[in-house]
């Protein structure tokens, strides 16, 4: 195809096609979009609009299922809301495709208010405001410890410690599994991974943005985490629910979601949060995966102002600690949080708030998406035994490196 | 407006009329989607940067080949379009069959059969998916026999299988529905005539049965083929591929290509792939089915 | 006699086959933290406008089944009956539908009914579903198996094609007709995907999207509302069917002699 053809119309059709649908008028409504329970957001949205008169607020919920697929499509139609919700694993290739407004001037006033800047970052700029976010935690059974002659009051600090839990607790008579390891779905496998990474010191990326997935630390962690398979139940997220909540199960890495869902579901269950375990005593740290939801503004919003006024409302610890006592899944980004008797006077939450002190989200990278597969099968792969943990390292670390080579 | 009395052929304009309403439609909402969905192949296209589009030529094609994912994927679709397909088919005749005659409740059997239709994919996948946990109602009924279960959709030998089951017991009554209805089609006389010539159960289902609903049978053949090839919801629900990619499927990963790693040209291709499959194997069955079921003057 | 036994038996066993995931969706739904009863039920339905909900999706798979029986049995009709200038061509076209995969036309649909002012309407959730490929293909299927005889007497004494197909054709189009009926009403009442994507406003949403919005978390599935809600949405086809089964059946029954 003619150069011209290909450089000049293409790209012009395919704007012209998206382009026309982008509002002016100050009298069109300010567009949000979220992915919570709209019964839930309602009453702050109305709470906003009282204080802020002249501002008509119009919010839509997503599916966490099918969210991303409408956010893609209007962005592509150029209908995309002013303000949005987005999961931090998703900013940073939102960012890089140059799709949000730069909000480095809102960053530098609140910087030391909020956690979880990490995703928003991208090329020294900051494009997302942290909202809510939540880590993942050592979740145990007390009574499985008891029987097991463990402490119930000394969960494993170490990995050592964690090992020798989940071996005595799998030797108890019955079908009595020690650990729960995710296998069998994907999109999770990392978090649960990476956060013996971490801990021992290991990342996906060096400082200096090269791939160091293969590192010493990084193996060091996997070999252990097949240590650990071998007192385990491998199984998907709801089984290993399911088996923790019908007293089965030792421990397991899970978020603060549960803390409902166990409440309602098995009322007898007696458990405690612990840090997730560090490598040993004395080096390595009780890391985590966290995941954060960020409020994003659209480079294409004709609001901007507007938009960003209702970003800070809704990250303003009132309303973003109404929304997690209300659906009690996560915890207010901002860090008033660890002095709220509300969350850190309870035991089992305020380990969750501990935790996200030492708790990191997906590097900010655009091509994670297509990353994290390649960590989730080759941490598959040496669970399912049909790859040694040097090579399954080895393998993505390459495959990582090929990834971010599409991104420069 | 009347036809002359010897026109065998009607007027275009009849014919026009008859056609519109699907041409509008058509051409209203789906050529301009197709067309650029059948674009968007020959493109690297992003929605998140659609100004920076560009020309991909047979780039994306050519990609599908050397695709480990896509050669695996599409091994898994095959396995389970031929695993599924003639199980269904021959299971909804076997039903329709038993349905009938006169048989007491007839109807309640019907609306039982027709049950799991009714429902969505995405509930039924994910009651399948309890059921085939290590603690599902599967492992419950095996325990009984004294078998005891694993988890079948972590196994990578049993997920796909586990899926098919689910499908072909979610569509069995669905078709057989169809077969029910179609049979209604069969005129009497077929029937009388064969009991008058003394033909037991097997020749009239060889000689007149089978042949009266030849059409039928094809019919269903390539809907269920078509459908088995897009296969997606229920693996995206109970398995998102996994383990060891054991359940990838074409679609999913056009689906994974699209919205996961924005690579909407890919996913076109992808998707196109999937159509000349499906239109293959349906030109294939109708080729082979057509003369060996239907009736000499029916077809 | 042992045949008839035989038969019955297997029937059953196979109703036990199919009844039993749904018998235990529906124990699900019912066993509310404080022993069996109808907490999930009330719940999900005064979440959300559900009422709303229902009648939306009522009102499109009305519309979508009408706009489909009658323009999908022209079009059908039209294709198995005469010789139409690059037919073929067509025909295929029409089939070619059915064989994408629908996650490609996603954005593009997306997009058109954008520029078309359409989105979050009535128009969005019918239009593009009122004649589905899919039936065309099966009216055209089986009015191949049928004698052209009674349409031809007809077009003898001086009828036009329209009044052809509702007068003569229609009537010995009923089984096909109910299939359409019964795939139709299926695959819009419990269509997710589209009419998620192409509606914004919690007063156009559909039951599907309410339902998934209602219970799927982010980390967690809501059991006991997703079963109840999957109950509620499963029983005005089942009534539907039920209904219908008796009228089918005796249209059938007596529409066959000719």
């Amino acid at each position: 195809m003619r150069p011209i053809l290909r450089k000049l119309v293409l790209p012009v059709a395919l704007a012209a096609l998206a382009g026309c649908g982008g509002g002016e008028a100050d009298d069109k409504p300010l567009r949000f979009w979220q992915f919570w329970d709209s019964a839930v957001m309602e009453p702050m949205i109305r709470e906003f609009e009282i204080r802020n008169p002249g501002i008509k607020v119009e919010v839509e919920q997503l599916t966490w299922k099918s969210g991303l697929e409408k956010i893609q499509a209007a962005v592509a139609s150029g209908t995309q809301p002013d303000l949005c919700e987005l999961g931090s694993t998703w900013v940073p290739r939102f960012s890089y495709e140059g799709v949000l407004e730069d909000l480095t001037p809102v960053y530098t006033e609140i910087a030391d208010s909020f956690i979880m800047w990490e995703s928003a970052a991208w090329k020294d700029r900051m494009y997302g405001l942290p909202w809510v976010q939540g880590s993942r935690a050592l979740f145990y059974n007390t009574d499985l410890f008891t029987r097991a002659g463990l402490d119930p009051d000394r969960p494993p600090q170490t990995w050592d410690e964690l090992l020798d839990a989940a071996r005595r607790i799998d030797g108890l008579p019955g079908e009595v599994s020690g650990f729960g390891l995710n296998l069998g779905e994907r999109y999770v496998l990392f978090k649960k991974f990476m956060a013996f990474a971490w801990g021992n010191g290991g990342s996906v990326f060096a400082a200096d943005g090269s791939v160091v997935f293969d590192s010493i630390e990084n193996l060091e962690a996997l070999e252990f985490y097949r240590e650990l398979a071998k007192y385990s139940l491998k199984e998907k997220q709801e089984v290993l629910d399911h088996f923790f909540k019908s007293g089965q199960l030792g421990m397991q890495i899970s978020g603060a979601w549960n803390l409902k869902n166990y409440a309602i579901e098995a009322p007898g269950l007696k458990y405690r949060i612990a840090l997730v375990p560090k490598p040993a005593g004395d080096r390595g740290e009780h890391a985590s995966f966290a995941g954060a939801e960020m409020l994003v503004v659209f480079k294409s919003s004709a609001r901007k102002a507007d938009a960003i006024k209702l970003a800070r409302f809704l990250q303003d610890y009132p309303q973003a600690k109404k929304l997690c006592l209300d659906v009690q899944s996560v915890f207010p980004a901002s860090k008033i949080v660890f002095k709220d008797e509300a969350f850190v006077g309870d035991d089992k939450t305020r380990v969750f708030i501990d935790q996200s002190l030492t708790s990191q989200t997906a590097p900010p990278h655009p091509g994670w998406i297509e990353m994290e597969e390649v960590i989730d099968r080759s941490v598959e792969e040496v669970m399912y035994g049909r790859a040694e943990p040097r090579e399954a390292l080895k393998k993505a670390a390459d495959e990582i490196r090929r990834i971010a080579g599409r991104f420069q | 407006m009347k036809d002359k009395p010897r026109a065998k052929r009607p007027r275009v304009p009849s014919l026009v009329v008859l056609l519109l309403p699907w041409a509008v439609v058509y051409g209203a909402f789906f050529v301009f989607p197709f067309v650029f969905s059948f674009v968007l192949a020959f493109l690297h296209y992003n929605p998140l940067s659609v100004h920076a589009t560009s020309w991909a030529g047979l780039e994306n094609f050519t990609r599908l080949f050397g695709d480990e994912r896509f050669l695996r994927a599409l091994r898994n679709t095959l396995l389970f379009v031929v695993g599924t397909v003639p199980v269904t088919t021959a299971a909804a005749l076997g039903l329709a069959l038993l349905l009938r005659g006169r048989v007491p409740a007839k109807g309640a059997f019907k609306a039982g059969f027709f049950l799991p239709s009714v429902m969505s994919a995405v509930v039924i996948s994910l009651l399948f998916k309890l059921f085939y946990a290590p603690n599902g109602g599967l492992n419950h009924a095996l325990s009984l026999a004294g078998i005891t279960g694993h988890g079948w959709l972590t196994d990578p030998r049993t997920a796909l299988a586990g899926i098919m089951v689910m499908d072909v017991w979610a569509a069995v009554g669905y078709y057989a529905i169809i077969f029910d209805a179609a049979f209604a089609g069969i005129p009497k006389e077929f029937y009388e005539a064969a009991s008058l010539e003394g033909a037991g159960f097997r020749d009239t289902l060889r000689y007149v049965t089978l042949p009266a609903l030849g059409p039928v049978i094809v019919f269903v053949l390539v809907i269920n083929t078509i459908r088995s090839f897009q296969i997606f919801i229920e693996v995206f629900v109970m398995t998102q591929g996994g383990p060891l990619g054991a359940t990838d499927t074409l679609v999913l990963y056009v689906y994974e290509a699209a919205f996961r790693n924005l690579d909407y040209g890919y996913a076109s291709a992808l998707a196109y792939a999937v159509f000349v499959l499906s239109g293959v194997f349906s030109i294939v069955a109708m080729k082979r089915f057509r003369p060996r079921l239907s009736l000499g003057g029916g077809g | 006699m042992a045949r008839r036994l035989l038969k019955f038996a297997g029937l059953l066993a196979v109703f036990a086959v199919m009844a039993y995931p749904l018998a235990w969706m529906l124990s699900i739904s019912l066993r509310t933290g404080e022993g069996i009863g109808l907490r999930y039920f009330k719940e999900v339905w005064r979440a959300g406008p559900f009422d709303r909900y229902f009648l939306n999706s009522t009102i499109v798979v009305v519309l979508v089944l009408a706009g489909n029986i009658v323009f999908c049995a022209m079009a059908g009709y039209a294709f198995a009956r005469h010789r139409i200038p690059g037919g073929r061509v067509l025909f295929f076209l029409v089939i070619s539908m059915i064989m994408l995969p629908k996650q490609v036309i996603l954005v593009p649909l997306y997009i058109l009914m954008q520029k078309l002012h359409l989105l979050d309407t009535y128009a969005a959730l019918t239009l593009p579903f009122a004649v589905d490929p899919f039936n065309i293909f099966l009216i055209r299927q089986f009015l191949v198996t049928i004698p052209r005889d009674c349409e031809e007497a007809a077009r003898l004494e001086g009828a036009g094609e329209l009044t052809i197909l509702f007068r003569v054709v229609m009537p010995m189009l009923k089984p096909a007709l109910a299939v359409v009926a019964i795939h139709t009403t299926l695959i819009n009442w419990n269509s997710f995907l589209f009419p998620f994507i192409l509606t914004n406003t919690a007063s156009m949403r559909t039951l599907p999207v309410g339902l998934a919005l209602l219970s799927q978390g982010a980390h967690s599935i809501d059991w006991g509302h997703l079963m109840a809600g999957a109950v509620i949405a499963s029983l005005p086809v089942i009534i539907a069917f039920v209904i219908f089964q008796r009228q089918i059946i005796s249209g059938l029954t007596s529409g066959m002699t000719k």
